[in-house]
């Protein structure tokens, strides 16, 4: 059984947060420029020690995933599902598996990303964008413009594409922070 | 809009259909260009020196296998003095590769021993961010690489 769930997994960080209580003005600042759903968060709160990176880092992964237009943002959390996959980083694979369910209603299509991986999906485009994202998470160096000739097939703009970039490229750092600073939780049927 | 970083190593002019695309994405240009300053050439770089920073930057971009960003962090590591040596710059270095190369096979031990070098919490999030960060560098300049090979055809 493949070791990616949509059941929640939790994050015991391996260094003690920032307390939101005692957090200095520019920390504060800081978690402010992050997602509002998780800016109270563990994560953010441990990453809350080094204000000035979190403030800039926050602002971008924001901007990343939730930007208006461009590229749908389903396809965005494929896109991080599947590179928290290829990094092994089950946290992020949970937490971005879940929204993309909740954005394309396509439960079925998820779970079987995650059991058998991405090589049989049967829709056009998110294979093509699944193809894509993995090349450029494991091997950056050899992407060239014929990997983009199967995003241009399924009718990915320009815009599309780059906000693709910046979703796998935000994800092949969120995936080192999470499993660098903490450990995951996972449910008790998982757990080995 | 200035010139950032990645125009820089792309060598796009400010009239390329790839600038006026990356305009499009203000925010994101804005903000990526923000995290390198702040884990790169912060004002206050606290207890890790910028030479360190330089050099973990240069360590990433080197075995990410991104020639011109390792050279551009070459640079700036031979401005801020070169790589200091001993012990710590050694672990740093270690911890780089784990983190960059390896980071599903860290633990809590890899953590500590930064702690036990005498790096603060402060530090270990600047160190781990900005390891984090240059794989994010590489995958945007490895991409637009190819797209700015899609519209030369």
């Amino acid at each position: 059984m493949s070791r990616f769930t949509l059941k929640p997994v939790g994050w015991r960080p391996r260094l003690d947060p920032v307390q939101a209580e005692t957090a200095t003005p520019a920390q504060l600042a800081a978690l402010d420029a992050c997602p509002p759903a998780q800016r109270r968060s563990t994560y953010f709160l441990t990453l809350a020690h080094d204000p000035g990176s979190l403030g800039e880092r926050g602002a971008l992964f924001n901007i990343v995933m939730y930007a208006e237009g461009g590229l749908d943002r389903a396809d965005r959390e494929l896109a991080t599902a599947i590179v928290s996959m290829v990094n092994g980083c089950v946290y992020c694979t949970s937490v971005h598996a879940k929204r993309f369910v909740e954005l394309s209603g396509d439960e079925p299509a998820m779970q079987r990303i995650l059991d058998e991986g991405w090589d049989g999906e049967p829709n056009p485009r998110r294979h093509a964008i699944a193809a894509f994202t993995e090349t450029l998470t494991r091997t950056p160096g050899t992407t060239t413009a014929t990997d983009l000739a199967p995003l241009r097939n399924a009718g990915l703009d320009d815009l599309d594409i780059l906000d693709l970039i910046h979703s796998v490229a935000m994800f092949a750092n969120a995936n080192r922070l999470m499993l660098t600073l903490g450990d995951p939780v996972l449910p008790r049927e998982l757990r080995g | 809009m200035a010139e950032d970083l990645i125009d820089h190593l792309l060598g796009l002019a400010p009239d390329s259909p790839l600038s006026h695309l990356r305009r499009q994405r203000p925010e994101a240009r804005r903000h990526a260009e923000g995290a390198y300053r702040e884990l790169l050439l912060p004002p206050d770089p606290g207890a890790l020196s910028l030479a360190e920073r330089a050099a973990l930057a240069h360590r990433v971009a080197t075995r990410e296998g991104d020639a011109a960003l390792a050279a551009h962090y070459a640079t700036l590591l031979a401005a801020s003095g070169g790589p200091a040596e001993g012990a710590r710059h050694d672990a740093l270095m270690r911890y780089a590769d784990l983190v960059a190369g390896e980071p599903e096979a860290t633990s809590r031990a890899d953590i500590e021993g930064l702690a036990a070098l005498g790096l603060t919490s402060r530090e270990i999030v600047a160190t781990t961010q900005l390891i984090a960060f240059v794989p994010y560098q590489v995958r945007v300049l490895a991409a637009l690489r190819a797209m700015m090979q899609e519209s030369a055809r």
